[in-house]
């Protein structure tokens, strides 16, 4: 364990005083359901604004990204692979959550307004570890979303096909 | 095509041996691997990442960043604060740079010699082998028109009277599609991927791509054999097949950051202590334009204009700064623009009007730019530990001043230094008060860097150096180090042209010595 994931546990450990935890919730290991749980929670947020208004396109816009951040992440070195499953883990418990982010709420019943307004507290928390939470997820999620060509419409761009 | 080597399919142990094996395929991998091909020798290239040709490259950077780039493109220094772009992929940084072709600055040599004992005067000069390297790879300067974003470093620069100089490249045939970043698709850009490489193989270097060196053996003054393992298909490394290879003479190459962690995990001798020590980055920090006509960055030579007014300042308590301008494409875009939610969607919207442009700092030429400093992670890979001193700092916040009023003398509508507490701005004298505000820290500024430079310097003395001055290990009689990772400072210009006449005339140097 190095330390900078030993922050990320003794800051979840200590603000939520409950060594049960400590079990599963210092994870490294990925889980799926709660790597997706959390990313259903956080990305409609970052991306408010830039999902399509339909209901059903959003949901496929959500879940072609969610698909993307597995494919991507197998390429990043180990150790910022388990960086980012221990942060997942944690957003996924409640009272660890708690500790992250002050709200015991699950992530998703929080209205998006609440979910960009802690992601954005981390950026500006006095905590080098929640910045560098905020700026991996943010970089994460921002270049899996548009690295979908179906997102581009927006932005008025096409990629040249020549072949 | 020239059949080579995938390590990925390895089922059972390897053994190979080879005259000279060199251990990455890049700017200086690939110039040795057909110098020393050329020469006679029996060369071994080895490089961790794949082999990918022209149909491969796609111009989607959800391709491209995954499978050419080290990390995915989302390396970091240790603290998070820079995002590193370095390639990894047969043909290296060199497969998927923007093609820019600068020589070494003549300050920059002028240092070196007072500050490592390197001569590269009179009879050492380097320009015959600049001579020799762009005619090898047809660099010319770039004769067509520049595209928008470079036109409005042209124009800025223009209305200020300050330098600006077109930019010479290494293509032939460009179509000036703009997507050199995720690997040329029609094999105009002049990489080692489709010149020094097949080149090599054509005369009989044999390649092996998806194997990641871990180890030098060694013994007493000499290098004894190489510890290699295939990589998955993640580019991480396995641990079920074991390659080694044996050769008279081993070069590493294998990039600033690489290339130190090979030989930190290796432990080879280190009495300089500058192993791993003074790694530069040329920092460099962004500022966004909205231009009311139509910019699509995305389009065109990505690099074809830069501005050298502010890369020697008279007071060397200044850092100095070079103005480039970086592609936009839509990863690239998203990752580095500031904001989130709906603020962050509209700067999206207006994909198309945004200029960008780039200020590369020089570093390692004051005593507070000393560099960063290669370590290994618990699983034995890289990471670089890059402090920003207040010297660069204050470097950075001269920089966002100019590139803002450069981009309005140019007619920007609003300025955006890409800091994570600034906004749009109207006007430059409303930029200039804002900026003067900005808290100069890590994870608010966003920093990036392109160019990974020393880590095993060269110096005439066995104490200021890793290498001597033609890339000869001071310790390990067959080791040289062939990369950017021996340049003792940064350069003030885009590498890769400095790498390739530096390891063109090294590789003159090491074949006299080899053969006799």
């Amino acid at each position: 364990m190095n330390r900078r994931q030993f922050l990320f546990s003794g800051l979840a450990l200590g603000a939520s005083g409950s060594l049960l935890l400590a079990g599963w919730q210092f994870s490294l290991n990925p889980d799926e359901d709660n790597r997706g749980w959390v990313l259903s929670a956080i990305l409609p947020a970052l991306l408010y604004g830039a999902l399509p208004e339909d209901a059903t396109l959003a949901q496929a816009a959500l879940q072609r990204s969610k698909a993307a951040v597995i494919d991507f992440t197998a390429f990043l070195p180990l150790s910022q692979q388990q960086q980012l499953d221990q942060l997942f883990n944690l957003l996924a418990n409640r009272l660890s959550q708690l500790a992250l982010t002050g709200h015991i709420t699950a992530l998703p019943a929080l209205s998006i307004t609440a979910r960009l307004g802690l992601l954005n507290s981390w950026r500006d928390s006095y905590l080098l570890i929640l910045q560098q939470a905020y700026h991996s997820l943010r970089e994460l999620l921002y270049g899996v979303f548009y690295g979908q060509p179906q997102h581009w419409q927006q932005l008025n761009y096409t990629a040249p096909e020549f072949r | 095509m020239v059949d080579h080597i995938n390590a990925a399919l390895f089922s059972s142990d390897q053994q190979f041996d080879a005259d000279i094996v060199i251990i990455g395929s890049g700017a200086g991998g690939g110039i040795a691997a057909e110098q020393l091909t050329l020469a006679g020798f029996n060369v071994l290239l080895l490089e961790e990442g794949a082999w990918y040709t022209r149909d491969d490259f796609v111009m989607q950077e959800r391709w491209a960043y995954p499978n050419l780039y080290q990390e995915g493109a989302a390396r970091k220094t240790r603290d998070q604060a820079i995002g590193i772009l370095q390639g990894r992929t047969v043909g290296g940084s060199t497969t998927v740079n923007w093609t820019t072709s600068i020589r070494t600055p003549q300050p920059t040599l002028a240092y070196w010699q007072s500050e490592f004992g390197l001569t590269f005067q009179a009879e050492n000069n380097l320009n015959p082998f600049f001579t020799k390297v762009e005619q090898r790879l047809n660099i010319q300067p770039w004769p067509v028109p520049p595209n928008m974003n470079n036109a409005r470093l042209q124009q800025g620069c223009e209305a200020l009277g300050w330098h600006y100089s077109v930019i010479s490249r290494n293509v032939n045939g460009c179509a000036n599609l703009g997507y050199c970043g995720m690997g040329c698709p029609i094999n105009a850009k002049q990489s080692m991927l489709v010149s020094t490489i097949p080149a090599a193989m054509a005369n009989g270097a044999r390649l092996i791509s998806r194997i990641s060196v871990r180890k030098l053996r060694w013994q007493g003054e000499r290098v004894t054999s190489v510890d290699a393992v295939p990589v998955d298909q993640y580019f991480q490394p396995r641990s079920d097949v074991r390659i080694t290879i044996t050769a008279k003479h081993y070069i590493v190459a294998a990039g600033a950051i690489g290339s130190p962690a090979l030989l930190l995990r290796s432990k080879v001798p280190d009495p300089s202590g500058r192993l791993g020590k003074h790694t530069y980055l040329h920092p460099s920090v962004i500022s966004g334009a909205l231009f009311d006509e139509a910019v699509n960055g995305h389009s065109g030579a990505p690099q074809s204009v830069y501005s050298d007014q502010f890369v020697w300042p008279a007071d060397n308590n200044l850092a100095g700064y070079k103005l480039e301008v970086p592609p936009l494409h839509p990863v690239l875009m998203a990752t580095k623009i500031i904001g989130s939610g709906s603020q962050h969607a509209a700067m999206m919207q207006q994909f198309n009007h945004l200029q960008a442009t780039i200020a590369l700092l020089r570093d390692g030429f004051h005593p507070q730019s000393q560099g960063g400093s290669v370590m290994l992670d618990q699983h034995q890979q890289p990471v670089l530990d890059y402090p920003i001193t207040d010297y660069l700092w204050h470097g950075m916040r001269r920089a966002l001043l100019s590139m803002a009023e450069l981009q309005f003398a140019a007619g920007a509508r609003q300025v955006l230094p890409i800091h994570h507490d600034a906004n749009l701005y109207s006007s430059w004298a409303e930029t200039k008060a804002a900026i003067a505000q900005l808290p100069m820290q890590i994870l608010r500024q966003t920093i990036v860097s392109a160019h990974v430079m020393g880590g095993c310097n060269m110096s005439s003395s066995a104490q200021r150096g890793v290498v001597d001055p033609y890339g000869r290990h001071n310790q390990l009689s067959n080791l040289s180090v062939f990369d950017g990772s021996v340049l003792p400072t940064s350069l003030g210009v885009n590498p890769q042209l400095t790498i390739y006449a530096l390891v063109w005339r090294n590789c003159e140097q090491l074949i006299t010595e080899l053969s006799h």
